[in-house]
């Protein structure tokens, strides 16, 4: 496997007039090409801090990210799903996914077709010229998915995504993220405080502990797919995750 | 585009006319409250008597007296030459004091307004944009804001003279002040998730500005707007009457007080009211429920409707 994505040494400290506050210390992470990494740890880990960084929202106090080998740039193509509803109200579900199409220049016709084709992935080609305010919450969130995706991105970055939804559609979005996850074969990285969910989706579970924020441990998930979340081997591994962030 | 509209129901015609007739009785509902404060003024007015009776007119006295400010110069120039061409129609029905009162105001309020609109909105941005200008713009518009616009009246009167464009300063600037701060506190207040969903998709500031920030503001740029058009409004029907201008509705209001000629001023009022909720049936309504309201930004003011 090659190295999507390498982490080394990474330190956050956020420097507020108020408080300093070490977000982060000591991070080592190597992510293969196409893999599917969860992140777990209790609020105020810096769980979403890492993906920010990732993202070149926030800045690097110390240590390096590289991709492919090379220094993170700003402009390199990340898809974000957001935790907050992160849609344009003005834009219908397809002009929201071929936003990150026109900023890259393609033409009308292509922009069109690719949209329809990522809305088809997430299932709500039907839906294409609704408004998001007339979709439905986990819709809302399909549709963001397939923005993120839909200028064909090297890494997905997803921060809690259906952390806001029923537990159905929770479940419902979660084997739809398997699903365009083992269609697409992109590198994911996904936040999430569901322990359920981190065992379902993930390759890999990275679980993170607080003050300073740091690195625990580094689970292997290798249960064959699609997984069934009663399997005693699935409730198992639960446990063991929930173990970890909480004793340390 | 919405589903939500469900093929019509086949309906028995009885049912159809009770629909059509209750849906009919529902609309004109705003109507009523008039029809009542009408009845109690002709009930009142019919009481007054003599020279009471002349300050009080009666609701088909003012209603006459409207017809005749109308159509007075016509009668007379038709009772002098019975064959007038039909443009010269029109051009004697111009020369009713009532129109030229109401076309003066009818082109001079929407033109102030509309420089309002884009001088407000150019410095709006430029305040949400540049730091520069946000801190030279914000104390001087907190001071300007709370003055009533019309105290400018005597000096512009002054600087400008008495003229069209004198109204036309006051009523502009009155309505520049709540525009350049609606729009500044709309780009200001943009949700910056959307900010940074542009950015994740590496947008650039001028797109993003262009794509994200002004849909993303349309909301509060259209109620400035809404306040501006209010206080344009306001100043200008004020500065008319104060800067002491010729033609204009309220420049007639104050004229017609010296001939004690209530019903002209009632008409006149009338106007003015019809006025307000033209503009914003016309302006605001459609801008809206093509905009913000179609993109669930702002509740429908149909929905309001349909609750009460
Ligand atoms: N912009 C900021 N300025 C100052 N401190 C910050 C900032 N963002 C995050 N922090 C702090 O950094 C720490 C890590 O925050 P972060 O949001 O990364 O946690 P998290 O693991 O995502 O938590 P949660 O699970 O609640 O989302 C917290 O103590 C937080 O208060
Ligand atoms: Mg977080």
């Amino acid at each position: 496997m090659v190295t999507k994505i390498s982490i080394q040494n990474l330190r956050k400290i956020y420097d507020t007039p108020e408080r300093r506050v070490h977000a982060l210390e000591g991070v080592n992470l190597n992510i293969e090409d196409g893999e599917f990494i969860c992140l777990v740890g209790l609020s105020g880990c810096g769980k979403t801090t890492l993906l920010n960084m990732l993202a070149g929202f926030v800045e690097i106090t110390a240590g390096t990210i590289t991709m492919d080998g090379k220094p993170l740039t700003q402009d390199y193509d990340k898809g974000v799903v957001f935790q907050e509803y992160a849609l344009f109200p003005w834009r219908t579900a397809r002009q929201n996914v071929e936003y990150g199409l026109e900023i890259r220049n393609v033409p009308e016709e292509e922009r069109n077709r690719i949209a329809l084709e990522y809305l088809r992935l997430v299932r709500l080609e039907d839906f294409a010229d609704f408004f998001p305010h007339n979709l439905s919450g986990g819709m809302r969130q399909r549709v963001a998915v397939a923005r993120a995706m839909a200028f064909d991105p090297q890494i997905l970055l997803m921060d809690e995504p259906f952390g806001a939804l029923d537990a159905q559609t929770r479940e419902e979005l979660q084997a739809l993220t398997v699903d365009v996850w083992q269609k697409t074969k992109k590198t994911i990285l996904y936040v999430t405080h569901n322990l359920s969910e981190a065992v379902y989706l993930g390759n890999r579970i990275v679980v993170f502990v607080p003050n300073p924020g740091r690195i625990r441990e580094i689970v292997k998930v290798d249960l064959p797919r699609p997984r069934d979340d009663l399997a005693p081997e699935f409730i198992r591994l639960q446990r063991h995750v929930n173990d970890l962030i909480r004793d340390f | 585009m919405q589903t939500s509209e469900a093929p019509p129901v086949p309906q028995s015609m009885d049912e159809k006319k009770k629909e059509l007739r209750t849906s009919l009785l529902f609309k004109l509902r705003p109507i009523y409250p008039f029809i009542v404060i009408l009845a109690i003024w002709q009930v009142a007015a019919m009481q007054a008597r003599g020279n009471q009776g002349r300050l009080f007119p009666t609701v088909d006295a003012i209603v006459y007296r409207a017809w005749e400010l109308v159509t007075d110069p016509l009668f007379r120039a038709l009772a002098e030459n019975p064959n007038l061409s039909f443009l010269d129609h029109i051009w004697k029905l111009l020369e009713s004091p009532i129109l030229l009162h109401t076309l003066n105001t009818a082109w001079r309020l929407p033109f102030s307004f509309f420089i309002a609109a884009v001088v407000g909105t150019i410095v709006g941005i430029m305040m949400g944009r540049f730091a520069f200008w946000e801190s030279f713009f914000v104390p001087l518009l907190s001071v300007l804001l709370p003055i009533p616009a019309i105290a400018w009246t005597p000096i512009v009167v002054i600087w400008s003279g008495i003229g069209d464009q004198t109204v036309i300063v006051i009523t502009a600037f009155a309505s520049f002040l709540p525009i350049a701060m609606a729009v500044w506190t709309g780009v200001k207040t943009v949700n910056p998730v959307w900010i940074r969903a542009a950015q994740s998709m590496n947008a650039d500031k001028m797109t993003i500005f262009r794509t994200v920030v002004l849909p993303g503001s349309l909301p509060m740029i259209l109620s400035g707007m809404r306040i501006g058009l209010a206080r344009a409004w306001r100043a200008g029907v004020g500065a008319e009457a104060f800067a002491g201008i010729r033609w204009g509705l309220s420049a007639g209001i104050f004229d017609a007080q010296e001939y004690l000629d209530i019903a002209f001023m009632m008409v006149a009022l009338g106007i003015l009211g019809l006025f307000g909720f033209v503009l914003e049936k016309v302006l605001f309504q459609p801008i809206e429920s093509r905009t913000v309201i179609r993109w669930g930004m702002m509740e429908a003011m149909g929905a309001q409707d349909k609750k009460v």
